[in-house]
């Protein structure tokens, strides 16, 4: 490899990730238990417009494909969102949400809610995404304390404790589900991660939650670059660096509650994606993180396919899918990178 | 005249740890635009912690610290950055940011929040690379360069802040010696062009070549900056560092030469004899270090000011009479010397020319009638119209050891061929010499 690394122009990066994701979205209408020419969706699309229906294959493409497509490229760029701010905030390139014990976390409040409210659906939609928040953001400040407890935060006991908090979570989990007997079926469904369930009602839970996610750390893309220098030395050149770590952490938690919140626990997303796409495009964030939420997406939408598609006309949860193709894939970077490219 | 210069950085009465435990305790200290005030002192005495509280890394616990006339309590951390830029000792390079956008996040202080760095921002920056020697990396991925390579982008960075006060904390201990002095003649250039900058130097010459007032951090205490050449001492360096060192001035910089002669840890005391050392020109210093340092307690005859074994003598706390540069021994010197002479329980004497000048050392240690070891042959080197030569043979008749150079003297052995049956304060020392 030449010492001389240059990266793609940004124009070109995101023309390609745009063009993929909108493929992705196309295949994810066309494909799935039935198959519907790409005419027939435009056509249900335009129809659906106009407030028509012209019978089940539009039902099927504009309330039940369409939402399902949508709420994945949500869910998927959530998840490459809060794993980009995590590596950057931590600089370590095995942070993500799943990894910190942030999305158990999440997981752990929704199910609480979930179970509180399962008798009134409506409280549903409120409740769920709240809880979800809540049990992502006291998982946050309970692994940074535990990793931090004697001052700074290094990464492998920022990794260890995120993994000891896992353990608790998923005891709790289970005590819970356990607590609930009735509904035990769904929520190991949803633990498994799945996007089965989706609606628009689902996809209007998370729409708020994700545009705040991702403005706030889209608007500080140069600040994210300095913590690329340390903690120290960010601060040196003018960024006030606990609040900033502060605010971004709970950005990161806000996103992961929202996928927790429709999609239960899908791993590999948050950390595989940003590792990528960096490897594309360089380390920069005002690149990598808008790169990141396009490949995110990108990458969720083809694995609930994958999903829907690869048992028809059963589905598996998209949280096997992902962590069947993430793991040997980050097998296969790290063997790389062990290997030298040169 | 020019006015006087600005106070840009003021520590008043300041005391500066971690937690709650200060490190270093009511300093004073002054930095003015246009100087470089240098901090030395042993490894963890607080130098860095000092350095660090600008920057609200370390904590200021008590007492005032002032950037340009404002309490760096209330500085915000972006008004900050444009006063005060820092180059820190090693920075950590896990990035692959190419070397020029490393250096332009030197810029955010300056770069308006939701604006894009302009063309002012850029031209800086390719200064700021220009005056490091960095430009030509502009396009490498920083984290493939070397040490450095890295730490010369970590000035460019701070530069490219246009900071007022320049923080230094060891800036070169990585770098080669051409790099070095590169670093330092610019960071002597910005200091001319009205910086301020406060550096931790951990090479005492660099600090007194560079530095127009040194402080002394030792102990939790700063001492009071003044012109290296009053600050940098033997006697300093003997507090602080625990070194006995000749401290000279640079005939080439002319700015403080130190050359260690001993760590006072590593003389032994008190466990040998005295042993009385003619010497001159140089000849006798490593013979000088090395007796001391295996604790014999050691003088000399008469040495002239500015001499190399003068100046060892004196690092090494040798008694001896003084005469002045070039000049002859007077009676006063030859008496003194003599009092030094009959003390000693051995007499050497080294591989030195004698003339009218220093035949008094020879006179005198041969008369003193001790064990004696002599330094190769008085052949050529009798400048004394035969006097030198006759005091030698007169030596040898009395049962000196002859050795070939300096390396080879050893006290005990001629205290064991004087008394062999003694068991002399030097049995069992340096590798005893044979028995008669």
């Amino acid at each position: 490899m030449p010492s001389d690394r240059r990266h793609p122009s940004a124009l070109a990066v995101f023309a390609t990730l745009s063009v993929a994701l909108a493929a992705a979205m196309a295949a994810g209408l066309a494909f799935g238990a039935v198959r519907v020419p790409l005419a027939d969706i435009a056509a249900a699309i335009g129809r659906a417009l106009h407030g028509g229906n012209a019978g089940l294959v539009d039902t099927l493409v504009v309330q039940v494909r369409l939402p399902r497509v949508i709420l994945a490229a949500l869910v998927g760029a959530a998840l490459a969102g809060a794993g980009t701010l995590y590596q950057a905030l931590f600089r370590n390139p095995l942070a993500d949400p799943y990894i910190l014990g942030v999305s158990s976390g999440a997981g752990l409040g929704a199910m609480i809610a979930l179970v509180l409210t399962a008798s009134v659906t409506a409280a549903r939609y409120g409740a769920v995404p709240v809880a979800a928040f809540l049990g992502a953001l006291l998982t946050m400040v309970v692994v940074v304390r535990l990793a931090g407890s004697r001052g700074r935060l290094d990464a492998t006991s920022l990794l260890l404790a995120g993994v000891a908090i896992s353990y608790t979570l998923a005891a709790l989990t289970s005590f819970v589900m356990v607590m609930a007997r009735q509904q035990m079926a769904a929520i190991v469904y949803w633990m498994m991660g799945g996007l089965s369930a989706a609606s628009w009602g689902y996809v209007a839970m998370i729409a708020p939650m994700f545009a705040l996610g991702i403005a706030v750390p889209l608007l500080s893309t140069r600040e994210l670059n300095l913590m690329l220098l340390g903690d120290e030395r960010a601060g040196h050149l003018g960024l006030p660096v606990e609040r900033f770590k502060v605010l971004m952490l709970a950005t990161a938690a806000l996103l992961t509650a929202a996928a927790v919140a429709v999609a239960g626990l899908i791993g590999f997303v948050g950390l595989m994606t940003p590792h990528m796409v960096r490897l594309v495009v360089g380390p920069d964030h005002r690149r990598l993180l808008p790169a990141s939420l396009l490949a995110g997406a990108t990458v969720l939408v083809l694995a609930d396919l994958i999903a829907r598609v690869v048992l028809r006309p059963v589905e598996i949860p998209v949280g096997i899918v992902t962590a069947l193709l993430g793991g040997p894939f980050f097998v296969w970077l790290l063997v790389r990178e062990r290997g030298g490219v040169r | 005249m020019s006015a006087p210069a600005e106070t840009l950085l003021a520590y008043r009465t300041a005391d500066v740890g971690y937690a709650e435990t200060p490190v270093v305790r009511g300093a004073d200290l002054d930095v003015c635009a246009g100087e470089i005030v240098g901090l030395v002192g042993p490894n963890g005495a607080g130098k860095s912690t000092l350095l660090r509280a600008v920057t609200g890394d370390s904590r200021l616990l008590a007492g005032t610290l002032a950037v340009a006339g404002r309490d760096v309590r209330e500085l915000a951390p972006l008004e900050r950055a444009r006063l005060v830029g820092v180059v820190p000792q090693q920075i950590g390079a896990a990035f692959s940011l190419p070397a020029r956008e490393f250096v332009a996040l030197g810029r955010h202080p300056h770069v308006p929040r939701f604006s894009a760095p302009g063309e002012h921002d850029r031209e800086v920056v390719q200064r700021a690379m220009e005056l490091t020697d960095t430009a030509r990396l502009a396009d490498k991925p920083a984290d493939e360069l070397s040490g450095g390579d890295v730490q010369r982008l970590a000035l460019a960075q701070a530069l490219a802040q246009e900071p007022r006060v320049l923080l230094l904390d060891e800036p070169t201990s990585h770098l080669d010696l051409n790099h070095r002095m590169q670093i330092l003649d610019l960071t002597r250039q910005l200091a001319d062009e009205g910086m301020a900058v406060l550096a931790v130097f951990h090479d005492l010459e660099l600090a007194g070549r560079y530095a127009d007032r040194v402080s002394v951090v030792a102990d939790g205490r700063v001492g009071e900056p003044g012109p290296p050449e009053r600050v940098i001492t033997a006697e300093s360096l003997r507090d602080v560092f625990g070194v006995r060192a000749v401290v000279g001035t640079d005939p080439v910089t002319g700015s403080v030469s130190v050359t260690p002669v001993v760590r006072e840890q590593a003389v032994e005391r008190g466990t040998r004899g005295k042993v009385f050392v003619v010497g001159g020109s140089g000849v006798a210093a490593p013979l000088l270090r090395r007796l001391v340092l295996a604790g014999w307690q050691v003088s000399a005859g008469a040495l002239n000011s500015g001499d190399a074994d003068q100046l060892v003598a004196d690092a090494l706390r040798v008694e001896y009479p003084a005469i002045p540069p070039f000049a002859p021994m007077d009676a006063a010197a030859a008496v003194e010397a003599s009092r030094l002479a009959t003390s000693a329980d051995v007499v050497v004497v080294c591989e030195v020319p004698f003339g009218h000048g220093n035949i008094d050392n020879l006179l005198v240690a041969v008369r003193a009638k001790k064990p004696t070891v002599l330094v190769g042959d008085i052949e050529g080197r009798d400048f004394a119209g035969g006097a030198a030569a006759s005091y030698w043979r007169e030596a040898l008749d009395h049962g000196a050891l002859v050795v070939a150079s300096a390396d080879e003297v050893d006290p005990s052995a001629a205290l064991t061929a004087a008394h062999p049956s003694d068991s002399s304060p030097a049995s069992g020392g340096l590798g005893s010499g044979p028995g008669v």
